[in-house]
């Protein structure tokens, strides 16, 4: 991706924008004067001129999302590159198990693809996926950063069905890189690339809540085998996974809701989205005065919900000595005017009309926790993900302009 | 396979509950779950098999459309 800049004396052209593709530029300039030689043929006073094209520094932005759902798969990432435009899907002509997304806009890559350790070798050493050690943080570094840069690379595919390495699958540099799987801000030097990072955080009961949907149709589980292997897991992930919290830009804590005394179904969640205060491009979500402390039930005269409705909360907090605010979300949206009525109440969406928010949320309906605050607050993030793009490029395009103009 | 991996994680776990091998086995258990789940998930969506063929590769034999 290149900016270039025509230089004449005395004026000077920007050419502005950024190319990626070979672009043909045909600079006409006019003559100031032409006269007539002695034996009547004009010449032209050529002016000189100079074209620049400084390949800048790629425009690829790197996001984070730490999420212990595996990878690609996720809901979010569905969410996220829709927001974006266009469907992402597996690499046609690949490895059918490669685990990577690709979309107009957007690569999303699983880290598991960096696993040094493919199963056998995890059971060997004992050590779970989850373990550090398990994983190649070094190639990790070096293949992000190469992608940030606008280098291709060469990543490893780590298949989940047969638990091996293999070979790898070439990616192109995106406009949009996004980083999936349990440590994408473990290693100090990946934390120093990402340009925004998410921490999805799911609390045991709900997860425990899930999992039971999830697995209780397969042969051989139980309740018992699902608790088992979710307590098995625990250390590991407290250890390692967990302490990623305090490097997230946002964490979206999903709990079980408070509406319903003693409901263990995981149908209804209280949904967290804690944003860190003084993120640049990042411009925190409020509800009606920010910094202040609100609690919200719209359900009222206006609005009829049924139950158990939706309350809101916003404030300011702390967070792993981390300045936040939070706005939570706890009920189910039952209808479109819910929806609507409760972000039209919301500031600082970062959406480019009226009700982008639900018609996103309503062209995916049928995903899960499209009533919810995961699947409302997974779309919000996604357009400060666009926000933050858009500023971002805006910035790296005008200062080439503003060094040539200077 | 899920039902193998979870009777092995169940046999080394009742020996050692806190033991590494208990938690990779339990691991292992997960991951193949989830794997699994996923190509469920796949196989629901995946719907006719042809019509993704066709969408690649108009020109062949068997994706020719004729109109009147």
């Amino acid at each position: 991706m290149a900016v270039c800049t025509v230089y004449t004396i005395p004026t000077t052209t920007h050419l502005g924008g950024s190319f990626n593709q070979n672009k043909q530029v045909f600079f006409n300039y006019k003559r100031s004067s032409s006269f007539p030689s002695s034996n009547n043929i004009l010449t032209s006073v050529s002016r000189p001129y100079v074209i620049t094209c400084s390949a800048g520094e790629s425009q690829t932005i790197v996001i984070g999302l730490a999420a212990d759902s595996g990878c690609g798969k996720s809901t979010f990432m569905r969410r996220l590159t829709s927001v974006f435009g266009g469907a992402a899907e597996p690499p046609k002509g690949g490895n059918p198990d490669s685990n990577t997304l690709i979309s107009d806009t957007t690569t999303v890559i699983c880290l598991d693809d960096f696993h040094s350790l493919d199963r056998t070798g995890r059971k060997e050493k004992g050590v779970t996926a989850l373990d550090p050690r398990a994983n190649d943080f070094d190639l990790m570094y070096e293949q992000v950063k190469a992608l940030k840069e606008g280098k291709p690379v060469d990543k490893p595919i780590y298949n989940h069905v047969s638990g091996l390495l293999d070979p790898p699958e070439l990616i192109q540099p995106p406009k949009i890189l996004v980083i999936e799987g349990l440590h994408p801000m473990y290693d100090a030097r990946v934390r120093e690339l990402l340009d925004f990072s998410i921490y999805l955080d799911i609390s045991n009961e709900v997860k425990f809540a899930w999992k039971i949907q999830r697995d209780m149709k397969e042969r051989g589980h139980s309740l018992e085998s699902i608790k088992a292997s979710i307590e098995a897991r625990k250390p590991d992930f407290d250890a390692y996974i967990d302490p990623q919290k305090q490097y997230a830009d946002v964490v979206i804590e999903v709990l079980p809701t408070q509406l319903i005394p003693d409901d263990d179904e995981g149908k209804v969640l209280r949904v967290k989205m804690i944003q860190k205060e003084g993120v640049k491009y990042f411009n925190p979500v409020y509800l009606f005065d920010e910094g202040s402390t609100i609690s919200w039930i719209p359900c009222g005269r206006k609005l009829t919900c049924s139950y158990p409705g939706i309350k809101f909360s916003y404030g300011p907090d702390t967070f792993y000595d981390n300045e936040v605010t939070v706005v939570e979300m706890d009920g189910q949206f039952d209808r479109l005017d819910e929806l609507i009525y409760v972000e039209s109440h919301l500031s600082n969406l970062s959406t480019k009309f009226y009700g982008e928010v639900t018609q996103q949320m309503l062209k995916h309906q049928d995903f899960p926790g499209s009533n919810n605050g995961t699947g409302f607050f997974q779309t919000i993030i996604g357009l400060k993900i666009r926000d933050l793009f858009e500023q971002i490029v805006a910035n790296r395009s005008a200062a080439p302009a503003a060094a040539a103009k200077a | 396979m899920i039902q193998k991996k979870i009777r092995e994680a169940e046999e080394v776990c009742s020996q050692d509950k806190t033991s590494d091998g208990c938690k990779v086995a339990w691991d292992e258990v997960e991951e193949i779950s989830a794997a699994k789940s996923h190509l469920r998930l796949q196989l629901m969506h995946s719907g006719d098999p042809l019509q993704s063929f066709c969408q690649e590769h108009p020109e062949t034999e068997e994706c020719r459309t004729y109109q009147d």
